[in-house]
């Protein structure tokens, strides 16, 4: 590991025994090419004055701000639990106009704002880096429009993902994307981080779906980028904004395409001795030119913390299972299916069930889905603490970054659970860890690096579904070359001249940063 | 700095030619190539296969033709990946020969596939009747490199099917016209080569009758990938060579699967629609229809083309509102594109009204219309690209971050741009 990387790494665990004091002493300048950014940091202001604390309360109401410290504490990290800031304040705006008065309020007194959905993030996305404002969007919740005649939606950035899907039950349409936590997350946040799920093989991923998005440009502006009809003249500010992690501005508005529900499906679970066995058969089910709506694969690990939990009935002696759906017309699954099953068996594995169902309510189909977006949950029961990665790997190249992920494991006494996309090449290995005993922590740390840095080098990325936020800024120089951090920090000053939306995330900061070289540093061909 | 007088140079569309056309044969050659002709203080002209150099605005200040044609390779094919990685002048008809040979193809339609080059297809956001169910071009595109107008070349993306990390530049350069980078380099997305494909060709004698045929559609128990609706002229161009009988009306769908299914979709459209005069081309048979139909946007059958993006349901209000003796319609229907193109005449006079006549229609639904074939001299007047957007200004601010000497394509593409 180079020297820029091990500084993170220890600065890390210095964050997580004392809040903030590793961003305070982190002097970079994220404004590359930007004169008047200052970092924030919570020393400067340990809270915020009682006049900023009630011009808020007048533009959203005081039920709609927080700014009590025990109340605020809920509100220090999301779901990447490894740095936490407690913001100053937390706002919960009900509409736009508000949205557009709390950034501006936050312009005239220069103070830092993030947005945040429900907090889902696993890579500290919505973490408030040097306090500020946060706004909270839940009570924007509302879904404004469904129109399946045009197959779109209209939603709030508040609502939640499982909301529109409820909403569009027996419409004969669905929102495609369903990320794993879709009951928590939110579509704004879907959007900020361009959100897939277990069926983006097939389906694609969040901004294949996105159509339309309003946006408060941190100056207060509104801008209606796409909308309800596709191609309109001028640049794809819509898709250029799905993925903007909140550098942007703040979404308040999302129009989302709609998909036909698949008239049928088949769901095979099948069996494996080894994770080695399952990954070879993923492979040889896309050879065969099958593109399932799913492959999923757990490992032993995985089948035990998720058979304790739900009883589902996974064989718990397995060294792997695959989930593997296949759906679109009944006329012509059944063949497909058959092909999978014969694919499974060609490489030593068994298929312990398969279901064939007509929609995504039936008993068997729901419980092993609840099964399987519920693992990270399950994971509860193993580990006290667990630290989820998202790294991305060409699908061929799964065989050996799950050697190299049980290597890490061994290398550095973690036990290493994985449950993935196998048919997307985006791993989830999830390290068990105890955050009570600092070496672990940094075990973890290191080891998470050792499996990202492996996925770069094969050609992959560090990030499938969740994002850069804070906890993968310093891989960005090794996927990117310094004049593609460049062009990505220009746009960014362009939208965010000021830096204070979403402060310190997602690109790198100062010039040395951008410079150094890693090992697994990839020509831009 | 003048217009050349001689199209010696190369030509740039709308009767403007090149001072020169340079070729570079590496990416490293088209960034000096880019560093030289900016500092002499020329304006770039990236080219493709140019089968659409009159799209778009008229170009503003002299400058160079950057031909692409020779960036042409395959770069990476792990066909087991289902990714490809190629160079932007590859023609869209050798990348569909490269994938053809494992059983594979990339999910774009585009006019002269022998012609037209992959940078060219995304450039200008091309898409044809299977966009409907296979998605558009920035549903196919997971990494892109670009040469900026400093010379830089930058990527965004990767060549892994799910990559979030960065801002999205695959989108950003799809459909930007060739004003914000050079398109050196694309990575797809590509699939299995469908087992089977049939095109079931229904003919209507009145739009009344076609129009609850759309809605069921939508509805339907089938999946079409292609919703095409096509009046008696449009029904004309596409069919007519094939030996399909032509009406007033002609609803198009196109399914593609494994055999068992595309045979119950057709057998179960023709129960839905409660017709059983129409016409099934199935197999290879369909090939000459699928590519009829992604030709028919090219037309070239009078003076002006437009296009219209309306939501799905109004098309049918929307066509009931052309002057269907002089226009000829192509709907991607499912998806709310409506594709005119004006017949009979060169007299332009004629078409204007109707121009602003059916873009207010279109603005009115939330869409716009913009022409994308037009005489030179009535662009400015007839505005090419539509109804100003309110969100132009940020295209403009974007413009000026990635080309701040504002030297490619000037003059091509939305607002100031």
């Amino acid at each position: 590991m180079n020297q820029g990387g091990s500084g993170r790494v220890s600065g890390r665990v210095g964050g997580t025994e004392g809040g903030l004091l590793f961003y305070l002493s982190f002097d970079t300048d994220l404004q590359v090419g930007s004169e008047n950014h200052t970092p924030m940091s919570v020393a400067s202001t340990p809270s915020l004055s009682s006049r900023i604390v009630s011009e808020l309360t007048a533009i959203v109401g005081a039920e709609n701000v927080l700014h009590q410290r025990d109340e605020l504490v809920v509100y220090e990290c999301d779901g990447y639990v490894i740095e936490k800031s407690v913001p100053d304040v937390v706002v919960f705006p009900t509409s736009t106009e508000q949205v557009v008065g709390v950034v501006k309020l936050c312009e005239r007194h220069q103070l830092p704002f993030v947005p945040r959905g429900a907090g889902t993030s696993l890579a500290g996305g919505t973490l408030a880096v040097g306090g500020g404002v946060m706004l909270c969007l839940t009570r924007m919740k509302r879904i404004l429009e469904i129109n399946t005649r045009d197959r779109y939606a209209i939603v709030e950035p508040g609502v939640v993902n499982l909301w529109l899907t409820r909403a569009l039950a027996g419409t004969g349409f669905h929102y495609a994307p369903d990320p794993s936590s879709q009951s928590a997350c939110t579509i704004g946040g879907n959007v900020a981080t361009n959100s897939g799920g277990p069926h983006t093989l097939k389906y694609g991923v969040t901004v294949n779906h996105v159509r339309g998005v309003e946006l408060v440009l941190p100056d207060g502006s509104v801008v209606q980028a796409g909308g309800v009809t596709e191609d309109n003249p001028g640049y794809d500010l819509a898709g250029l904004i799905v993925g903007h992690e909140g550098t942007f501005g703040v979404a308040t508005k999302v129009t989302v395409g709609l998909t036909r529900d698949p008239e049928a499906g088949r769901t095979l679970l099948g069996v494996f001795e080894s994770v080695d066995a399952a990954t070879e058969t993923v492979s040889g089910i896309i050879a065969a030119g099958i593109v399932p709506a799913a492959l999923e694969m757990l490992d032993n690990l995985m089948i035990q913390a998720v058979e304790k939990a739900f009883h589902f009935g996974f064989p718990t002696e397995a060294g792997a299972v695959l989930i593997i759906e296949v759906d679109g017309l009944d006329a012509g699954l059944d063949r497909e299916a058959q092909a999978i099953a014969e694919i499974v068996r060609t490489h030593g594995g068994s298929v312990s069930k398969s279901i064939s169902w007509r929609t995504r309510k039936e008993p068997e189909y729901v419980a092993i889905w609840k099964s399987r977006k519920s693992a990270f949950g399950a994971i509860g029961r193993l580990s006290p603490t667990f630290c989820t990665q998202d790294g991305v790997v060409p699908r061929t190249k799964l065989p050996h970054i799950l050697r190299h992920i049980t290597r890490v494991g061994e290398r550095h006494g973690l036990r290493i659970a994985n449950v993935f996309h196998a048919g997307d090449g985006n791993i989830h290995p999830i390290l068990l860890f105890d955050e009570r005993d600092p070496d672990q922590v940094k075990r973890v740390l290191v080891a998470s690096h050792e499996i990202l840095e492996e996925c770069i080098a094969v050609g992959g990325s560090v990030t499938g579904e969740h994002g850069i936020g804070v906890e993968k800024m310093e891989f960005m120089p090794q996927l990117f070359t310094p004049e593609d951090l460049a062009t990505m920090v220009a746009l960014r000053n362009m939208f965010n001249p000021t830096g204070r939306c979403s402060p310190d995330k997602m690109l790198p900061g100062g010039a040395g940063c951008i410079e150094r070289k890693s090992p697994g540093h990839r020509a831009s061909a | 700095m003048t217009w050349p007088e001689s199209p010696l140079g190369g030509r740039l569309g709308d009767g403007r030619f090149a001072i020169a056309t340079d070729r570079p044969e590496t990416v490293d050659a088209l960034r000096q190539a880019v560093v030289a002709r900016v500092g002499e203080g020329l304006a770039l002209y990236p080219q493709g296969g140019a089968t659409a150099l009159d799209y778009g605005g008229v170009p503003r200040a002299p400058g160079i033709a950057l031909d692409t044609r020779s960036l042409n390779q395959v770069i990476d094919y792990p066909a087991a990946d289902m990714t490809i990685t190629v160079e932007a002048g590859i023609t869209l008809g050798m990348l569909r020969s490269v994938l053809a040979a494992e059983k594979q193809r990339v999910q774009l339609d585009a006019p002269h596939p022998d012609r037209a080059t992959l940078g060219g297809v995304f450039a200008t956001n091309t898409r044809g009747p299977r966009s409907f169910g296979l998605g558009r071009p920035r549903d196919q595109v997971i990494g892109v490199s670009f040469v900026t107008s400093e010379g830089n070349l930058v990527k965004g993306g990767g060549r892994v099917v799910k990559n979030v990390a960065g801002y999205d530049f695959p989108r950003l350069l799809t459909g930007s016209m060739g004003t914000l980078g050079i398109l050196t380099q694309l990575t797809l997305k590509v699939r299995p080569i469908p087992e089977s494909s049939a095109l079931v060709w229904v003919p209507f004698t009145s739009l009344d009758s076609a129009a609850p045929a759309l809605d069921r559609l939508n509805i339907s128990a089938t999946r079409p990938v292609a919703v095409e609706l096509l009046n008696r002229l449009g029904s004309r161009l596409a069919g007519e060579a094939l030996g399909l009988p032509i009406e007033d009306w002609t609803l198009v769908a196109g399914f593609e699967d494994n055999t068992e299914s595309v045979e119950w979709q057709v057998n179960r459209l023709m129960i839905e629609l409660g017709r059983t005069n129409i016409v099934i081309r199935e197999g290879t048979s369909s090939d000459p229809l699928w590519s009829a139909l992604t030709e028919l946007q090219a037309a070239e059958v009078g003076p002006l083309s437009f296009v219209a993006n309306l939501r799905p349901s109004s098309v049918v209000s929307f066509v009931k509102e052309v002057d269907s003796s002089r226009w000829a319609l192509q709907a991607h229907a499912g998806n709310g594109i409506v594709r005119g193109h004006a017949t009979g005449t060169s007299e332009l006079e004629g078409f204007a009204p109707d121009v602003a006549r059916l873009r207010a229609l279109a603005v009115r639904d939330g869409g716009n219309l913009i022409l994308s074939r037009c005489p030179t001299e009535a662009k400015a007047e007839l505005g090419v690209w539509g109804e100003p957007r309110a969100d132009w200004n940020i295209a403009e601010r974007i413009k000026k971050t990635l080309d701040p000497a504002g030297v490619l394509n000037p003059g091509r593409f939305v607002g100031t741009i």
